[in-house]
């Protein structure tokens, strides 16, 4: 695996994640009259990214890898439930399931951007990752309108799941363990300390 | 290269979207229905939640000159729920289920319910609505402001099941309303399409819950009559009846027709139908389908055979009434910039249908209307309401158009629906008034004998017009009272 890869199931990840997120605000409107069900949908996702993260960082440097393929397969699995939810309580187990996912994919992103760049020369890389993921947010966001238009905000669920998973898919078909030589190569412990 | 291939196409994109959705009824500072004809901009919307907030309301606008347009679902579709620079009261938060009394059979709901609401509240008990649309997503107090009807061909009409209900007038009181108490208004604010006040809370009459048998039998038009007398009508355990008409462009046109009937069935144990069911089943393949249907002549044809087919396999099947008033409607959701479904109605006496249609078709042979859908409900007869359509016994006959929104194509879909018209009162017939205001002036006082009545009480109870409405603004002078 390597930045164009990381780039490349982050940029579906990112594609699959910015065509639901603000139709799913849509979604979430029709669960309830008040905006404070939304706030506490919310702050479920991010309490648990909070909680989640202390438990993942002694785990990161050896399972970066995994916690992506996991963290999409996850958000693809979620994506999946979304439409057949008829209950606020399912609403927010999923908000904590994602929650969860999202801390795997922040943090391992981050350590595989810090793996895959050398100090000194971050930005080029950091630049090529950070326009690809943000077109692909751009395109998702554009054709989930499309999508919905045409079909329902069910069908976007589903096709997110598909983009989610083939996140994960592009990950781990090229997975590698943290002792194989090519992640030794590119930067190892104090790069990702810095991150 | 690549990037700015990538960065170039996804700007592209983005303006041929900021072009394909540049029309005024995407504007989202305007406001409109759910036909988004006509989007003005109104003073400000705002929700119901307090009677006190109410009242208060129309207080303020009464002493500043301002008026009053109340909005539940905004499914009517001729401006009904708003007028230009008005403020726009949204019923929809103003929703609780008040009081059920279960051995009266009655229900105290506020307007801004939903039918649905209403079903979850009453099916513990075994109980059911009356009279409704055959979708549950309407509010009370729209649908009572419209004189709503269903599928239900025992149990009259929608205000017929409407004991009481509570009138924000135009004075800012608050009144009851039933049929000895303020007994004026009653006929005046149930088919009033909100010009006389907000109703604020109703009591309905409820009925019981049952189990039916699906019956579905293929039939022609020119049978249908005598079938729906004496197959339907003269059965006593029948309790609802719906039919389709063909609108595929082939030799079933306006020819071939399908009816699905509810049979009572006294035998099977409620308990084992009568949970709701909250889930629309394969919406998306059927949401694509009918979407070809609206553009391909073919899809039509292939349409009409899968209802066919649809309505085929449910015979036999087992549904309680709570089940039965909540049919799906989520496949025919259309939010595509620029064109709309639009709904037309009309009723024709029991013994002109026949006729009726045979001219229909007539009409649509010369006229480019793109015709999706057409059903059939039976009415009682019931002039209780001022602006009532059921003069006597009649079929509902449901129209959907499909048609772009600009004003030429406009124009040509509103000569073809005048045409049509006339047609309906060659029968006899009568048009419903919550849809897009197609219809001329003669039309609407043909239709409606008692309009004179109607504006006159309107003078009378809200002389300075606080409640108003773009539907009254074409119908009722409402411009030259200001």
């Amino acid at each position: 695996m390597d930045i164009r890869v990381l780039i490349r199931s982050q940029s579906a990840f990112t594609l699959a994640a910015g065509m639901v997120y603000p139709f799913y605000l849509l979604f979430l409107k029709n669960i309830g009259n008040s905006y404070s069900k939304y706030g506490l949908a919310f702050a479920v996702f991010t309490i648990t990214s909070a909680a989640f993260s202390q438990f993942i960082a002694p785990r990161l440097d050896r399972y970066g890898y995994r916690l992506l393929v996991i963290s999409a397969g996850g958000m693809a699995g979620c994506m999946l439930i979304f439409p057949w939810v008829a209950s606020y309580l399912v609403i927010l187990i999923l908000q904590l399931v994602m929650g969860a996912c999202n801390a795997m994919q922040k943090m391992s992103e981050r350590l595989l951007l810090a793996d895959f760049t050398e100090r000194g020369a971050r930005g080029g890389p950091i630049g090529s990752y950070h326009f690809w993921t943000s077109i692909a947010a751009g395109f998702a966001v554009v054709l989930g309108g499309y999508l919905i238009d045409w079909l329902t905000i069910d069908a976007l669920f589903y096709l997110s799941a598909l983009l989610y998973g083939t996140s994960a898919w592009i990950v781990w078909r090229c997975r590698r363990e943290p002792n194989d030589k090519s992640m030794s190569i590119s930067g190892m412990s104090e790069g990702r300390h810095e991150d | 290269m690549k990037k700015t291939l990538a960065l170039c196409l996804l700007i592209v994109l983005c303006v041929f979207t900021y072009i394909r959705t540049d029309s005024i009824e995407q504007d989202p500072y305007l406001i409109t229905d759910y036909s988004r004809l006509k989007p003005i901009k109104v003073e400000r919307v705002i929700a119901g939640h307090e009677e006190e907030q109410l009242v208060r309301l129309i207080n303020e606008a009464r002493s500043n000159n301002k008026t009053v347009s109340i909005a539940g679902q905004r499914h009517s579709q001729g401006g009904h729920t708003y007028y230009k620079d008005g403020i726009v009261v949204d019923m929809t938060s103003y929703n609780k289920i008040l009081e059920i009394d279960p051995i009266r059979k009655q229900i105290r709901v506020q307007a801004g319910a939903t039918w649905e609401d209403v079903q979850k509240a009453v099916n513990p008990y075994h109980l059911a609505v009356k009279t409704m649309q055959s979708q549950n997503i309407f509010t009370i107090g729209g649908s009572i402001s419209i004189n709503a009807h269903g599928r239900d061909i025992r149990n009259e009409s929608l205000i017929k099941s409407v004991l009481s209900f509570r009138l924000l007038n135009a004075d800012g009181e608050v009144i009851t309303v039933s049929r000895t108490e303020n007994a004026e208004l009653l006929p005046l604010a149930l088919g009033g399409y909100g010009l006389f006040g907000i109703i604020l809370d109703v009591t309905l009459q409820l009925t019981e819950d049952e189990v039916y048998v699906m019956e579905t039998d293929p039939i022609e038009v020119e049978e249908y009559i005598d079938y729906f007398q004496t197959r339907v009508l003269a059965d006593p355990a029948m309790r609802m009846h719906i039919a389709r008409i063909s609108v595929a462009p082939d030799s079933s046109f306006l020819t071939e027709m399908y009816a699905v009937n509810y049979r009572h069935d006294p035998s099977a144990d409620l308990n084992q139908y009568n949970r709701l069911q909250t889930r629309e089943s394969n919406v998306i393949p059927v949401k694509i389908a009918f979407g070809l249907n609206r553009t391909f002549d073919w899809a039509k044809s292939w349409f009409w055979r899968m209802q066919a087919n649809i309505n085929e396999n449910q015979k036999g099947k087992r549904i309680s009434r709570n089940n039965a008033m909540r049919t799906h409607s989520e496949f025919m959701n259309y939010s595509q910039p620029g064109k709309n479904d639009l709904l037309q109605e009309y009723f024709i006496p029991i013994d002109e249908f026949a006729g009726f249609i045979a001219d229909m078709k007539k009409v649509l042979g010369e006229e480019k209307l793109n015709l999706l859908n057409i059903t059939v409900r039976y009415v009682n007869r019931d002039e209780e309401a001022v602006l009532s359509y059921a003069h006597e016994d009649m079929f509902a006959l449901v129209c959907l158009f499909h048609s772009p929104l600009s004003d030429e194509a406009q124009a040509e879909l509103g000569r073809g629906i005048s045409r049509l018209i006339d047609e309906v009162l060659e029968h006899r017939g009568t048009y419903y008034l919550p849809y897009a205001p197609y219809p001329t002036m003669e039309q609407f006082h043909k239709s409606y004998p008692r309009y004179q009545e109607f504006i006159e009480a309107k003078h009378k109870y809200d002389p300075t017009g606080v409640y108003r409405n773009e539907f009254f603004r074409k119908y009722g002078g409402m411009d030259e009272w200001t």
